[in-house]
């Protein structure tokens, strides 16, 4: 009885399911493509010099823009989607008007790509996208959002758990944030830099309370459910849950240290990024304590393989983050390009890993058919080394550039000089990942859209089962 | 956890608390600072004839901001000085004081950036870079400075075998040629000139590490650089007007037209007083015909600008302030009030406004023009 309940579910969500993660797949190749080309140039600055929408700048703000809203926006409206109504044991409404939403976030995403292109980026960290869009976006956002918030007020069970807190309280800072940082930014802009403190807020925020919780989320459903064992330690979640409410918003400004802004804004983002290692314990725990338990079923079933790996990588990187943000190690390395290091390892090696393994995990059970196991295997693989290599090359080049950048006598070419090597792995990694993704998108292209004939197939096959 | 409402409502909070703090918090604590002199009076008080800082940058620089947000500098470059304790950038030398929030308060894009692949920028005005090197360097700055990654843009030039006419002489995979700067080069340029952080605030004063005398040379070093930065930002006969309109514009004494006493240094005007801005108004980027025969016979009633409404009146400068100005005048200092905070439009010539003159020569000087009047009789460009 329960098992067709859920098979109920799964076909209710596959419709806005299926479009909302082949457009992440679309956009995350995209991403990847701007990656390598950014990378490329910073290697051999000549590479397509000659074309004004190639310049490094704004390829590397469309990346930045393409990876999270593109690629983390259509992804966190897939998976969530179906988490939160497998949990809440209620259907999805509504899937044409998710699908039209979907499309116009989609379509507003592109617009304010190539208008950055076309020189109208604003000066906002992650708000570089021309004004006109986000009208599109924010509406749009909200459908999607409202409609999967209904369905978790239809829920069956009126006690909530982990995962359900982290979903929703993502769906929902999104657009606080935005309204908050519109506000400032673009309403009622303050002056001077003002406007800095708000930009880099929001940036910042994005990744710690819409990407982050999303996949921490996505790691308290699977571990337990896929292990079949209760989360470790448990009672300490919801502790862990507040404290990221409660610290991250705080904390993110400990990137102005120094700068010319009121000391106590800095002073205050420093100390809660240093009390973020609660939150960071407290997950870490969970996951790790109970996937350790039963490492083997772990290792063997790869979508869980990709989640731990992201939850280690979490854990790992975000003790590495609260060592950078102590003032004596930031006056080395606050500007150098550790920055990437940070931004890659929560989008990559935290988010992206934790969004595939969730992904891999659904597509059987939403269309009933597997991608090739070897297909999987390489992957993961490349991802974990493509992965590994860029976050490895950012925080050794990071640190050389800290340390050289201190040295008044040293020209700053000579500082440059001695990252470039740097640049030169990462633009290989970058290489390894797009492969690695295209193999993935193509697969998942390919599982998703089937030719007619196994489609209707499939269809009969799950009529009968 | 378990009733969505109060959930959301709780995480809500969590954001807004913090919002509040970073935004209103710091807005109510520094959101109104002033240009201020260098030192202040034992009162308190600014001195009367003293300089104020920070300076508005030129319009031509200001354009220029906007260019170098488009391309995306800001990905590789900051402009911010660390304070000594947060950072070695005065040590390095990018700045003779670390960067305070009011050298800010007049830029439009604030853009201090977060990543340093390239070196910082903020006082790059002060580096001994001529004209000419910040124009080879955007174009190609591998041509000047080996192993660089700085990203070049040929894109905004225009290259040449032969020398030209305001053509900047360099070289491209060892060959020499000549590049001709577009205006959006010229803007980036002008915006680099003017990126300088070379006076004292009350709050800050320059970092004692620096030798006082390598600062006074430095400083008569700068301020010549920056009277020749506005001549070379724009072609020689226009920086020619710019320069006199500017005179003008300032100047009480005969052969000036006092505008900044009202119109104000900044083009801001004076809400409170019902002086209407100058920078970014439809009536002076506007219709030249109009404008020209608001300057000659003046202007009077209610009129909008900017989506505001004022009521006054201005006398017209073709009759008597001090001393009328003539058709070379009012053409100079409207070619600059086009052209300056911000503001980029075509110049005025001497021959256009002796054309209005002449065309309106029955009117009586004294007899200002109203709004009402001018929209009736829409003029033709
Ligand atoms: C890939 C990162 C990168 C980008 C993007 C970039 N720069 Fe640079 N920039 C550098 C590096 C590295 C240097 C140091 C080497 C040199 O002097 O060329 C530099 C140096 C400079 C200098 C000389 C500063 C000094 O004090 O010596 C100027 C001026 C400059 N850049 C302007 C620009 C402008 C304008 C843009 C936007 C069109 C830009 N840069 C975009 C990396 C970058
Ligand atoms: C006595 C104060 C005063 C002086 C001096 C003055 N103006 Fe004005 N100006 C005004 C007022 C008041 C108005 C609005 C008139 C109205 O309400 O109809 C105005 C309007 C204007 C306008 C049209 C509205 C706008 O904001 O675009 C222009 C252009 C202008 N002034 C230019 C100048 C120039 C150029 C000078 C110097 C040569 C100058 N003014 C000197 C008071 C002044």
């Amino acid at each position: 009885m329960k098992k067709t309940s859920e098979q109920h579910i799964d076909q209710s969500a596959k419709l806005a399911f299926s479009f909302f993660i082949a457009s992440a797949g679309l956009w995350l190749l995209a991403a990847a493509l701007l990656a390598y080309i950014a990378a490329a140039k910073l290697t051999d600055p000549l590479f397509l010099a000659s074309w004004e929408i190639f310049t490094y700048g704004k390829i590397k703000i469309i990346q930045a823009n393409a990876f999270v809203y593109g690629w983390g926006g259509n992804s966190i409206f897939a998976v969530s989607l179906w988490i939160i109504a497998r949990l809440s044991q209620s259907l999805i409404r509504g899937s044409t008007f998710l699908i039209f939403a979907g499309t116009v976030w989609n379509l507003a995403i592109t617009f304010g790509l190539f208008g950055i292109l076309d020189g109208y980026m604003l000066g906002h960290e992650l708000l570089e996208m021309p004004k006109e869009v986000w009208p599109a976006l924010f509406v749009s956002y909200l459908v999607i959002s409202f409609l999967i918030l209904v369905v978790f007020r239809s829920r069956k069970q009126s006690t909530t758990i982990a995962p359900q807190w982290f979903i929703v309280a993502a769906l929902i800072w999104f657009p606080c944030l935005f309204i908050f940082a519109w506000s400032g930014l673009e309403i009622n802009p303050g002056r001077g830099t003002l406007s800095s403190i708000l930009s880099i807020w929001f940036g910042q925020n994005i990744i710690w309370l819409w990407l982050t919780p999303v996949a921490l989320g996505c790691a308290y459903y699977i571990i337990p459910s896929v292990l079949n064992r209760p989360i470790d330690k448990y009672y300490l979640a919801i502790f862990g849950f507040w404290c990221i409410a409660a610290l991250a918003p705080w904390s993110v400004v400990h990137h102005l240290e120094g700068g010319p802004v009121p000391m106590w804004v800095p002073a205050i983002g420093t100390v809660m990024s240093i009390a973020m290692v609660f939150p960071i314990a407290v997950a870490s725990t969970n996951f790790h304590s109970t996937a350790f338990q039963d490492i083997s079923r772990v290792w063997n079933y790869l979508p869980l393989r990709f989640v731990i790996f992201g939850t280690l990588s979490y854990t790992i990187s975000s003790y590495i983050g609260v060592i950078f943000s102590l003032p004596a190690v930031a006056k080395l390395t606050q500007f150098s390009i550790i920055n990437e290091f940070h931004f890659n390892q929560r989008v990559y090696g935290f988010f992206s890993m934790i969004i595939f393994g969730i992904v891999y995990h659904i597509l059987p059970q939403i269309t009933g058919r597997e991608i090739g196991t070897a297909a999987k295997n390489f992957h993961f693989w490349t991802s974990a080394f493509g992965v590994f290599a860029i976050l490895l090359a950012y925080l050794i080049g990071g640190l050389t550039h800290g340390v050289l950048a201190q040295q008044p006598s040293l020209e700053w070419v000579t500082v440059i000089e001695s990252v470039k090597p740097y640049f030169l792995i990462t633009e290989y990694a970058f290489i390894i990942l797009g492969f690695s993704q295209l193999v993935f998108v193509l697969n998942l292209w390919k599982v998703l859209v089937p030719n007619p004939f196994a489609c209707c197939d499939s269809g009969a096959k799950q009529k009968t089962a | 956890m378990n009733n969505i409402f109060k959930f959301s409502f709780y995480i809500f909070l969590t954001l807004a608390f913090a919002w509040l703090a970073f935004v209103v918090g710091a807005k109510n604590q520094y959101g109104d600072l002033e240009p201020t002199a260098e030192s202040l009076e034992e009162d308190g008080s600014i001195a009367p004839d003293a300089d104020l800082f920070p300076k508005a940058m030129s319009g031509l620089a200001q354009l220029g901001a906007k260019e170098y947000l488009s391309l995306g500098c800001a990905t590789c470059h900051t402009q911010q000085v660390r304070s000594e304790e947060a950072g070695f950038d005065v040590e390095r030398g990018w700045g003779k004081r670390p960067s305070v929030p009011r050298d800010y308060i007049l830029q439009d894009e604030v853009l201090l950036g977060h990543n340093r692949v390239g070196p910082d920028l903020t006082n790059v005005g002060l580096r001994e870079y001529s004209n000419e090197w910040l124009h080879q360097h955007l174009f190609m700055p591998q041509s000047i400075v080996e192993g660089s990654i700085c990203q070049p843009s040929p894109f905004l030039y225009e290259t040449f075998d032969e020398s030209e006419e305001n053509t900047i002489e360099t070289t491209l995979d060892g060959q020499q040629i000549f590049i001709k700067p577009s205006l959006r080069a010229n803007r980036i340029v002008a915006y680099l000139e003017s990126l300088k952080q070379d006076y004292e605030l009350p709050e800050i004063a320059f970092s004692e590490s620096i030798d006082d005398a390598d600062l006074v040379a430095e400083a008569t070093d700068t301020n010549e650089s920056a009277t020749e930065d506005s001549d070379t930002a724009f072609p020689t006969w226009l920086a020619s007007q710019m320069d006199s309109g500017k005179d003008i514009y300032q100047k009480l004494a005969p052969g000036g037209g006092m505008c900044v006493t009202c119109h104000m240094p900044t083009g801001l005007g004076n809400k409170t007083a019902g002086i209407p801005p100058l920078a970014g108004s439809d009536w002076v980027l506007g219709d030249k015909e109009r404008l020209i025969k608001i300057s000659i016979h003046g202007l009077m009633g209610e009129i909008e600008v900017n989506g505001e409404k004022y009521i006054g009146a201005m006398n017209g400068f073709g009759q008597t302030l001090a001393a009328p100005l003539d058709d070379n005048q009012i053409s100079d200092v409207l070619t600059y009030i086009r052209n300056e905070w911000g503001n980029s439009a075509s110049s005025v010539s001497a021959e256009e406004v002796a054309a209005v003159r002449d065309e309106y020569k029955e009117r009586p000087i004294t007899q200002m023009w109203t709004t009402a009047e001018l929209e009736k009789n829409p003029a033709s460009d």
